[in-house]
């Protein structure tokens, strides 16, 4: 799995691990059940800090595309399939689309309402 | 199977269906002369100190000759020798078959006409100074035969590499990672382990403690990681050390192509050869880097293209001096 950061990015770097991570599953080069690199070990390869990988993780966990298991790292959870890792990557576009024409939450979220109900 | 293959194979077989031949055309030979019960082996003096049936020695002895044949024939197919490896394991097994072959029509020879119509008191000596004499002569034959029989290609030599580079904007930061599980490398934990605690109960813990010390370090490779990012190639266990670093200074340039476990590196785990190392877990792709000082290190790994075209990108950039 190909990891990549650019500190000169705006965006978190946290963020650009779970991004590497969304975009290997996605492709179809990490299968589920493979597991992640340890923490600490990533953190050291890449030269930034053990926290900041720790919550790019806890991201995909919350995503739904990893599990946490203490003492056993971080593992591809079954659920994670290419299509869902895409889904994921159009949610967050979807999200920043709308930030930039100014909406607030509840008109996203109104939005999205409505096309579940249509 | 090819034709050509089928050559390689006849004669990797040959020399111990010949050796099985002889020896029962002089059994024949013998054959009336022969005592019911044999002496079949031997003490460094020469003197008989194990007996048995001459029914259970040709039943059980002769036959290892067509295991062994077999055995042969098994590795001409899968092992894929090529070059020099293969003219050895072709002069080797003509060796073995003709070491073999003698020794075991000796045996039935000392038997014949033994005393008082019993088995023979020993084995001259000298019978196996000739035993080795057959093989030196029997193994330089079949070297010249396996000249005669067209060459396996080498696999070493594929076509121009592709060496793709992965696009990476100035200040970013890459790595690359990929387990590398191999199902046997438990297994041989556990079977050092056993043997280390067998060798320290019934032996001596002087041969024991350090089996179990190697298992244990073994142990710790079971699930091994590889990493590629800017300080190398590291192959690592579960702990941060023991582990084999190849920093990128000490790099030319990284393929991903075919190994041969057996053929290249004669064996599977880390190994080390005159003209290359590497961590071996199977065969197939693997990550091959050729060094400076002219050797070659190779990992077997998954998507060892990916692997290999970040080390390449990041030889680029340190050569860039960024």
């Amino acid at each position: 799995m190909l990891f990549r950061v650019d500190p000169t990015s705006t965006v978190p770097l946290g963020d650009q691990i779970a991004a590497s991570v969304r975009r290997a599953v996605a492709e179809g080069t990490v299968a589920p059940g493979e597991r992640l690199p340890a923490a600490r070990a990533l953190a050291a390869s890449l030269g930034v800090n053990v926290h900041t990988v720790l919550r790019g993780y806890q991201r995909l966990r919350e995503e739904g595309l990893i599990e946490l298991r203490r003492g056993r790292g971080a593992a591809i959870t079954a659920g994670a399939s290419p299509q869902r890792a895409r889904l994921l990557e159009r949610v967050r576009e979807v999200v920043a689309d709308a930030r930039d024409l100014g909406m607030t939450e509840d008109e996203l979220l109104t939005l999205v309402r409505n096309e579940l109900d249509a | 199977m090819t034709s050509k293959n089928l050559g390689r194979v006849a004669l990797a077989a040959l020399p111990f269906l010949l050796a099985l031949f002889i020896d029962l055309t002089l059994y024949a030979a013998v054959e009336d002369r022969l005592p019911d019960r044999l002496a079949v082996h031997f003490d460094a003096g020469g003197s008989a100190d194990g007996f048995m049936s001459l029914g259970a020695y040709l039943l059980f002895t002769l036959p290892s000759l067509l295991v062994l044949g077999a055995l042969w024939a098994f590795i001409a197919v899968r092992g894929g020798l090529h070059g020099r490896a293969d003219r050895w394991f072709i002069g080797g097994g003509f060796a073995v078959a003709a070491f073999l072959g003698y020794l075991l029509v000796a045996v039935l020879f000392v038997n014949v006409d033994g005393p008082e119509g019993g088995p023979a008191d020993g084995l001259p000596l000298w019978h196996i100074a000739a035993a080795l004499a057959a093989a030196a002569l029997a193994g330089a034959l079949g070297a010249l035969l396996s000249r005669s029989a067209p060459l396996p290609e080498d696999p070493r030599r594929p076509g121009p590499a592709t060496r793709e580079r992965i696009l990476l904007a100035d200040g970013e930061v890459a790595a690359w990672g990929c387990g590398i599980g191999a199902w046997w490398a438990p297994v041989a934990v556990l079977v050092l382990l056993a043997a280390g605690v067998t060798a320290g109960r019934e032996q001596s813990w002087f041969i024991g403690v350090p089996l179990i010390l190697f298992a244990l370090v073994t142990g710790t490779f079971c699930r091994p990681h590889v990493t590629v990012d800017r300080r190398g190639l590291t192959v690592s266990g579960l702990l941060p050390r023991p582990r084999v670093r190849v920093p990128l200074e000490r790099m030319e340039i990284a393929d991903s192509r075919p190994v041969n476990a057996l053929a290249e590196y004669g064996g599977w785990g880390y190994r080390i050869r005159p003209e290359r190392s590497g961590v071996i877990t199977r065969s197939g792709e693997a990550i091959v880097v050729s060094l400076t000082s002219g050797r070659e290190f190779a990992v077997t790994v998954a998507d060892s293209a990916t692997g290999a075209a970040l080390l390449n990108t990041l030889l680029d950039r340190q050569r860039a001096g960024r």
